[in-house]
């Protein structure tokens, strides 16, 4: 079994104080794996780092074989990246968009493999529509298909379904099920909707305070908390910290 | 557990053709990709020129009020007495130095602004998490940047032409390398100016346009370093774009190929882009190192 993604000894320190401390993470071909944590222990950092865009200021990043930084251009042919908060550029439509990035990525036909995807998600008719007349969801829907286009190894999600509507959210799920069927693509996917990660991950990892907490597959890592389900043991996790800033925050 | 997934596939091994999975896309080669990654960026800005009539005005409206400016003050002054011959030429000087100063202007300006589009639309981010690199970006906004040149410029020209009939042309062959040499100092201040944009953020996109303002009386654009007051004609000498237009003067005159100040013009073009790229690939780590993306997403 194969490692599409393999992070080891990350860390990074902002002026603020350390993000990310000694994270180890790895996404297996084919593996679908949420990265959770409450906010500001360090999901955002090591998923950029991991794609290259932050430099971590020690330990190693592989991806479909390629080391960061030096093999960032080729290791990004194997990725695709959506974000639910990344707006579509403006003056742009829908098909120009996709055709864009499709060339960015050195496909021969974007516009076949932009049809496919849009077809894939059931908003084929947005095509010529322009990237400021689409709602949130539309605009998400589009910024899958982007990060699709290609059949990557490895799809990082940054919150896809945030702020989306319960339908869209599902075809959102939906889509990303047949692709992962059909393609064998990898997920790494952050949410702070713990109900979705469940329905989605094989394996979660939980961070805090920049380091690994758990490493699991859901049901394992909420008993191994004495939870039920991963909102407690994100609940729990978010208190832990809350109380050690408290704490801290006391200190002479 | 798995809505709409199924069971876990355990990382089922696929077969690979050139590093791809088999089945997928079919990619252009390696060698043909970084040119259609470049192509993607031109075009996708040809777009935001053809949807945004505001950005027109940078080559069409501020080259004709230039011409009309710069091309009014010599007809002025050559009004105002003396010689006839001296008064053609300081009208001569004054125009053709505005066509040559939009070369270095529309070049700088085109990738300036590129940049910024893509922090305006948030999509720096989206573009990093892509197999292109920072020269193919800075490359394809140059691009097209070069069409938008082409437009500012021959603006610049025609009016010159329309209203005052100075024909650019007449300088003959001479100016192809003074407009090379004043291109390529363009697109090196706008490495500059990118560089600071990726330190220091949105903060200093004032630059882009203010950075002209202090080149333009320095770099010789309508004199030679003589008329600066003495304590700047040190630094007007370092300045490449002041070799170059010193060259432009001379074939107005109709004095033969200036090969001595173009020659200075080349070595402190070459000098000035080599610190321009030194400077962006120090900013360019810097942003990396400090997480600045952030700051467009």
């Amino acid at each position: 079994m194969s490692d599409v993604l393999r992070a080891r000894g990350l860390l990074k320190t902002y002026r603020r104080g350390r993000a990310v401390d000694g994270v180890d993470l790895t996404v297996r071909r084919g593996e679908r794996v949420a990265l959770l944590g409450p906010n500001g222990a360090g999901k955002t950092t090591t998923l950029l780092m991991c794609l290259g865009v932050v430099e971590p200021d020690g330990g190693t990043i592989e991806i479909a074989g390629h080391r960061l930084p030096g093999g960032r251009s080729a290791a990004m042919a194997h990725v695709g990246f959506a974000a639910g908060y990344l707006p579509l550029p403006e003056r742009l439509r829908v098909g120009e968009y996709l055709r864009m990035f499709g060339q960015l990525y050195g496909l021969a036909d974007p516009e076949t493999q932009a049809r496919r995807g849009l077809e894939r998600f059931d908003i084929l008719h947005l095509a010529r529509a322009m990237g400021t007349e689409l709602s949130s969801g539309q605009k998400t829907l589009v910024g899958i298909v982007k990060s699709t286009l290609h059949d990557p190894e490895l799809l990082v999600l940054d919150e896809p379904t945030a702020s989306l509507d319960p339908d869209v959210a599902r075809r959102v799920r939906t889509g990303l099920a047949a692709l992962c069927e059909e393609r064998g693509t990898a997920l790494l996917v952050t949410s702070h909707n713990m109900l979705e990660v469940e329905r989605i991950a094989q394996r979660v990892v939980f961070l805090s305070a920049g380091r690994v907490v758990a490493d699991g597959p859901p049901d394992q890592v909420a008993a191994r908390f004495g939870r039920d389900d991963l909102e407690e043991v994100f609940l729990h996790l978010a208190s832990q910290r809350q109380a050690s800033e408290h704490t801290e925050g006391l200190r002479p | 557990m798995t809505e709409g997934f199924g069971e876990p596939q355990g990382g089922a091994p696929m077969s690979r053709v050139d590093g791809f999975a088999a089945g997928g896309p079919a990619r252009v080669s390696p060698e043909l990709a970084p040119w259609l990654r470049m192509w993607a960026i031109a075009r996708r800005h040809a777009y935001v020129l053809l949807r945004s009539p505001h950005r027109l005005f940078d080559v069409t409206v501020w080259p004709l009020v230039d011409t009309v400016l710069f091309g009014s003050l010599g007809v002025f002054f050559a009004r105002q007495g003396g010689p006839a011959s001296a008064a053609q030429a300081g009208v001569a000087y004054l125009l053709s130095g505005i066509v040559l100063w939009h070369v270095v202007y529309q070049a700088q300006i085109a990738v300036s602004t590129g940049f910024m589009e893509e922090t305006w639309s948030r999509n720096l981010l989206s573009l990093m998490v892509t197999p292109l690199r920072e020269l193919e970006l800075v490359a394809g906004v140059a691009l097209f940047g070069l069409a938008k040149l082409v437009m500012g410029v021959g603006v610049v020209a025609l009016a010159a032409f329309a209203f005052y009939a100075f024909d650019v042309t007449t300088l003959g062959l001479g100016l192809l390398p003074v407009i090379a040499v004043l291109l390529m100092v363009g697109w090196a201040i706008s490495l500059f100016v990118v560089g600071l944009m990726l330190r220091f953020g949105n903060g200093a996109e004032a630059l882009a346009w203010g950075i002209m303002f202090v080149v333009m009386p320095l770099g010789g654009v309508f004199y030679p370093v003589e008329a600066l007051p003495p304590l700047l004609q040190p630094i007007s000498a370092l300045l490449p774009t002041t070799h170059a237009f010193a060259a432009g003067r001379q074939l107005v005159d109709g004095g033969p190929m200036p090969w001595g100040e173009l020659a200075l013009a080349a070595v402190g073009t070459v000098i000035a882009t080599g610190a321009a790229l030194v400077f962006l690939a120090w900013m360019l780590r810097v942003f990396r190192r400090r997480g600045y993306v952030t700051r467009y997403s």
